[in-house]
């Protein structure tokens, strides 16, 4: 404990060993990951990914959404996340191929997003973003602010985020097939 | 029990100085005021925010600022948590640990611009950080949501502000090391590599997909154990002997104590990520290396409570403000280590996840164990170098009550609140709307443990600025103890 570079080599193997194991071997394992059909010959998934969403997901990440939604799906077994309806399946690592940044968020303040663009999902976004409490959220913050009056004031119009913002919620799915986690079995 | 050695090998007990104020006290004079001032300013700031958070998580749709997109929720919870943590915790800390190291290694601080150079480009760049969260130009992760831009001045600024630690291990005149400077050493060594490995693979050249979660993770323990918890600990061990003028108590252990602590810290990171789409093999690892960490905890507690329990050094302690702060650290960093291998256990961690408990484990550490332990510093420390004394009496136990009681509850209601929560998601019975119900009760007690920790923040604010500003005194006045 004297020694100042034995003692700094110690801390540094400390620091290394785990950056090394958990962080490089991980992108050893799952860098080489892509889009992948399910079954020889069938369409790769996950989906490209539109721009007007890739947009959205910009917004999604300034307004500091994932402070309150993840977008992860746990497997039966670890919470009660398929039961109640977030998903039809497990989230694989896959599934988030295309995404930068990743956002599995951390806590669930609001419901998890991971399959919030899925064909069952019918709430209407924009009124929800507006105006949450009449859309049964009341504890959703309001988004008002994304949202405009048409010239003759008689209408509200979504401004490019909020547009933008909506197509990249209504493009997160997670209910297709892939090499990891096939529905059909 | 290692035998005491005054003279040159002090064991289980810092060396003594003597009642007059050193050179090299003079010398940190600058440099320690820059950070202790800009810490306690960003603690104020974040005191603020932590209020407007709670109240908007109590009523995200209502409130005066609801219409407001600067102060939307994703953005004052985000400038919040990096401002306590990079504004208060890194500055309180580079003046702690260069105040510690210093007084351990018969340190003198040449080149203190240096320093001072330091904080000054990390309070600029935490400034510009915290304005684009407020402006929506934030990352998505959690503290490292400043601008990329950020990141590599924030690192050099660190290099200058806290790597004195490491020159003066280097430089001490003798050969004896004590506890402290090791733990000094590993936050002021490792901080740095683990930064610049987070910001290089999550936000310059990103590593693949969930990849960047997992860095993210091994980014987040070791930011909170290994500079959070470290430099903490480093005081523990320091104030205690010194404050009760005995040794540590099982002092022969403090060094597996340290290399456990270091060794298993770094792994535990994947135990945030239980059943996240990431390999099963990852999250095995962050379960063991989390009950792992039980075995620092035990001995530290072995050191911390063995001290405090031999000749009433409980009471001598609760009669003490600088051991009355530090002691309520020492429990709660025991707390917060069995809390810790408990909850990294899939069982219990699985209905705790998405919860507000991580945020109560946090706390429990950052605010219960790291902030207790330097306000409990400060009172030992700022009579010295100022040469004055504390200008009022009240304000210190106005300070003490408010933030022990603030961060009781504030613990209480995020760990039972998150519990409670956790339990109610796993029903699939239970809506939304009635999840948000139950956890506005929750919400209230929180928003009250703000406000009670902003009072208290305040009237240590106004104690410590008091005294700054009273001390015309020379540098070479004499000190109390």
């Amino acid at each position: 404990m004297k020694n100042l570079n034995a003692l700094l080599a110690g801390i540094f193997l400390a620091v290394a060993m785990p950056f090394g194991a958990l962080v490089i071997s991980s992108q050893v394992q799952l860098g080489p990951l892509g889009r992948a059909p399910a079954e020889e010959g069938g369409p790769l998934f996950p989906s490209l990914e539109p721009g007007l969403a890739i947009r959205g997901r910009a917004v999604y990440v300034s307004l500091g959404c994932v402070s309150c939604h993840t977008q992860q799906v746990r497997p039966a077994g670890q919470g009660s996340d398929i039961a109640r309806g977030y998903g039809v399946r497990a989230s694989v690592a896959r599934d988030y191929v295309q995404q930068m940044p990743v956002l599995l968020g951390e806590r669930r303040i609001g419901p998890d997003l991971a399959n919030y663009g899925a064909p069952a999902s019918k709430i209407d976004i924009d009124a929800l973003l507006r105006d949450p409490a009449s859309s049964g959220a009341a504890w959703h913050p309001y988004y008002s602010y994304l949202y405009g009056r048409s010239a003759d004031g008689k209408s509200i119009v979504p401004s490019e985020r909020a547009v933008a913002l909506v197509a990249y919620l209504k493009s997160l799915r997670q209910d297709y097939s892939s090499p990891e986690a096939n529905l059909k079995q | 029990m290692t035998q005491e050695n005054r003279s040159d090998h002090p064991q289980g007990r810092p060396p003594e100085g003597d009642s007059r104020l050193t050179r090299t006290e003079v010398q940190l004079r600058g440099p320690f005021l820059l950070f202790f001032i800009s810490s306690v300013i960003w603690l104020l700031a974040a005191s603020v925010l932590a209020v407007i958070v709670s109240l908007e998580q109590g009523s995200l749709s209502g409130g005066p600022f609801r219409d407001c997109e600067m102060l939307t929720y994703g953005h004052v919870a985000a400038a919040q948590h990096n401002l306590f943590v990079y504004g208060w915790g890194f500055n309180a800390f580079f003046a702690l640990n260069l105040w510690l190291l210093s007084q351990l290694g018969r340190f003198e601080l040449r080149n203190g611009w240096l320093a001072t150079l330091g904080g000054v480009f990390w309070n600029l760049a935490l400034t510009y950080g915290v304005v684009q969260i407020f402006a929506g130009n934030q990352t998505g992760f959690s503290l490292l949501e400043f601008p990329r831009e950020v990141g590599p001045v924030l690192a050099v600024a660190f290099l200058l502000a806290g790597f004195w630690p490491i020159v003066a291990f280097a430089r001490r005149p003798t050969g004896h090391t004590f506890a402290s400077q090791w733990f000094v050493v590993g936050a002021s060594f490792a901080f740095p590599l683990t930064y610049l490995m987070a910001q290089l693979l999550i936000l310059w050249q990103p590593a693949s997909g969930v990849v960047q979660s997992i860095a993210h993770s091994w980014f987040v323990s070791n930011l909170l154990l290994l500079w959070f918890g470290s430099s903490a600990l480093a005081a523990v061990y320091y104030f205690l002997p010194k404050v009760l003028g005995r040794t540590i108590s099982g002092y022969y252990l403090a060094p597996v104590a340290f290399w456990s602590f270091v060794l298993f810290a770094g792994w535990t990171g994947p135990a945030a990520l239980i059943g996240a789409p990431v390999p099963l093999w990852l999250q095995s690892v962050g379960v063991v290396a989390g009950a792992m960490l039980i075995i620092p905890v035990i001995i530290i507690a072995i050191n911390f409570h063995g001290t405090l329990s031999t000749e009433g050094g409980w009471s001598r302690a609760w009669n003490d403000t600088t051991l009355r702060f530090v002691s309520f650290g020492a429990v709660a960093f025991t707390l917060f280590g069995v809390l810790n291998a408990v909850f990294s256990f899939r069982g219990p961690n699985a209905v705790v996840r998405f919860t507000s408990f991580a945020a109560g484990q946090e706390q429990l550490l950052t605010y219960a164990f790291a902030t207790m332990v330097l306000f409990g510093a400060a009172y030992f420390i700022l009579p010295r170098l100022t040469g004055s004394l504390w200008p009022s009496a009240k304000l210190i136990h106005v300070h003490f009550w408010s933030t022990a009681l603030g961060a009781v509850a504030s613990i209480v209601a995020l760990l039972v609140g998150g519990w409670e929560n956790g339990k109610q998601l796993a029903d699939t019975t239970v809506s939304f709307q009635q999840i948000a119900k139950t956890g506005s009760t929750w919400n209230t007690v929180l928003s009250v443990s703000t406000v009670l920790l902003l009072v208290g923040h305040v009237a240590f604010a106004l104690n410590a600025f008091g005294m700054i500003l009273k001390s015309s005194a020379p540098a070479s006045a004499g000190r109390h103890d």
